[in-house]
């Protein structure tokens, strides 16, 4: 597409490249390269610059293999799938999909991208992922009716998210109501899904996955000076699985999630989530606009709303932000 | 049938004076009565007009320009109510632009808020054109299932 992503495909083994070299195998001049690699800079990419040799990523990229990828699938998914579209540089892969012609039931769009140019987190917050150091994928499906429990379709995915991670042998992965994906209480991943809905017609869903794969430093101390503790598949996987595996995996779960949930709703997955549940009898607060409660983590009910004993009555949530309170 | 068709037929049933309605579709079928059987639909629907009645006999003149604003309201067929429990969010993110404003047209279709309930966000559309007349939500704060939002005449 761009000659910075040729630049970049070139680069992302992560040894050094002479400007000559890339150059010739670009087909154009020195000096354009040299403006190419300027402006890697503005996907979060740190290049360096080897005196009298080239040219070198400071981090092996682990780029996304569209080819791989369709045929890392499973049937059942490429079945459903109307369009998958891996882009190397997009706004934000929900809008990209919420922006799609009318999809009908029984499809679905995946949308992929190396790096976002305006990632979104919930509320609007935005999700930091420097180029090919995440997983930023959406995926969309139109329900026909309203399946059981809708609402816990958000619950659902999480889930859907974890058995994709357990099939690519990553364990210690644990949810915080709704779907945050944490590992030791740190963040690895979030889950937005925007909903367009008839009052009595078909809903159409985008759920959009953020993963951390590997986060490079400059990310990590970004991350963390706004307060979060963050984690990435790096950090604990003895074999990193590649973006392109991940990929596969969620889609294929996901769909399969979908299809079930889309029948029988949310209450085989209540349990599975239950299990993974990381502040499952702690204490914790939960933040209502301008109202806060504390109490103690009790799960969820069978629609998947947050249960918070308060004075040893259990108080039932369906929105807010739920913490951690540290035990004093 | 989809309990989101039954919940609005609840509330066309509460809308109007109709005291009963039943809707077949295919083999299923439901029907939705406002009062237990054997008692006598005709009172609320005498009864539903009297506070109306009772705002018109008030003192004329003084009354007449403080009871205005307080009417549109008050008619259910300009009322946008929350489909759904969750926090109410008048604007796509944190400083951005409100959807819709006090003063601003609306067509049928257009987004209106989003309703955030397990972090699934809702894109509430309007099902009237019209010109948004109040908002009764506050940002970022809890609604209930059937409250009013916004009214638009």
């Amino acid at each position: 597409m761009t000659r910075r992503t040729d630049v970049l495909r070139l680069l992302s083994d992560g040894a050094v490249h002479s400007g000559e070299s890339l150059a010739a195998a670009l087909g154009v001049s020195r000096a354009a390269v040299w403006k190419q690699v300027q402006q890697l800079d503005a996907w979060g990419l740190e290049v360096e610059a080897v005196p009298g040799r080239g040219y070198r990523l400071a981090q092996r990229l682990d780029l996304l293999d569209e080819a791989a990828l369709r045929s890392a699938l499973p049937e059942a998914a490429v079945a459903r799938l109307r369009t998958l579209t891996v882009a190397d540089e997009i706004e934000s892969t929900n809008e990209a999909l919420l922006a799609a012609p009318a999809l009908p039931p029984g499809r679905m769009d995946a949308c992929l991208a190396e790096f976002q140019t305006r990632g979104r987190g919930r509320r609007g917050r935005s999700w930091v992922a420097p180029f090919a150091s995440g997983l930023c994928l959406s995926l969309s499906w139109t329900f026909r009716e309203t399946p059981p429990q809708f609402s816990a379709l958000s619950l659902a995915v999480g889930v859907g998210v974890l058995r994709a991670l357990r099939t690519l042998g990553v364990a210690g992965v644990g949810l915080k109501w709704p779907n945050d994906l944490l590992h030791e209480l740190r963040k690895l991943g979030g889950i937005l899904i925007e909903l367009r809905a008839e009052a009595a017609g078909p809903a159409f869903a985008v759920i959009g996955l953020g993963l951390n794969v590997t986060l490079p430093e400059a990310a990590r101390a970004q991350v963390a000076a706004s307060g979060l503790a963050v984690a990435s598949l790096d950090d604990f996987c003895a074999v990193t699985p590649s973006r392109t595996q991940l990929a596969a995996a969620v889609i294929g779960e996901l769909e399969r999630v979908l299809t079930e949930f889309e029948v029988r709703g949310f209450a085989p997955f209540a349990d599975e989530w239950r299990a993974a549940d990381a502040l499952a009898a702690r204490p914790a607060f939960v933040v209502q606009g301008e109202s806060r409660v504390d109490g103690l983590a009790r799960g969820i009910d069978e629609d998947g709303a947050l249960l918070l004993e308060v004075a040893g009555c259990n108080r039932r949530f369906v929105s807010g932000e739920v913490s951690l309170r540290p035990v004093a | 049938m989809d309990i989101r068709k039954v919940k609005k037929l609840i509330e066309l049933l509460e809308e109007s004076g109709i005291a009963e309605i039943e809707i077949s579709e295919g083999e299923e079928s439901v029907r939705i009565s406002r009062y237990p059987p054997g008692m006598a639909v005709a009172a609320p629907q005498f009864m539903a007009p009297a506070p109306q009645a009772v705002a018109a006999q008030a003192p004329a003149a003084a009354a007449a320009s403080a009871a205005a604003p307080a009417a549109p309201a008050a008619d259910a067929e300009n009322v946008v109510t929350a489909p759904m429990v969750g926090t109410f969010y008048a604007a796509p993110a944190p400083g951005a632009k409100p959807f819709v404003q006090v003063g601003e047209e609306v067509k049928t279709g257009d987004v209106l808020c989003i309703i955030e309930a397990m972090k699934m966000m809702n894109q509430i559309e309007s099902d009237k054109s019209g010109r948004v007349a109040s908002v009764l939500a506050r940002n970022g704060e809890p609604v209930e299932f059937g409250q009013p939002l916004f009214v638009i005449e």
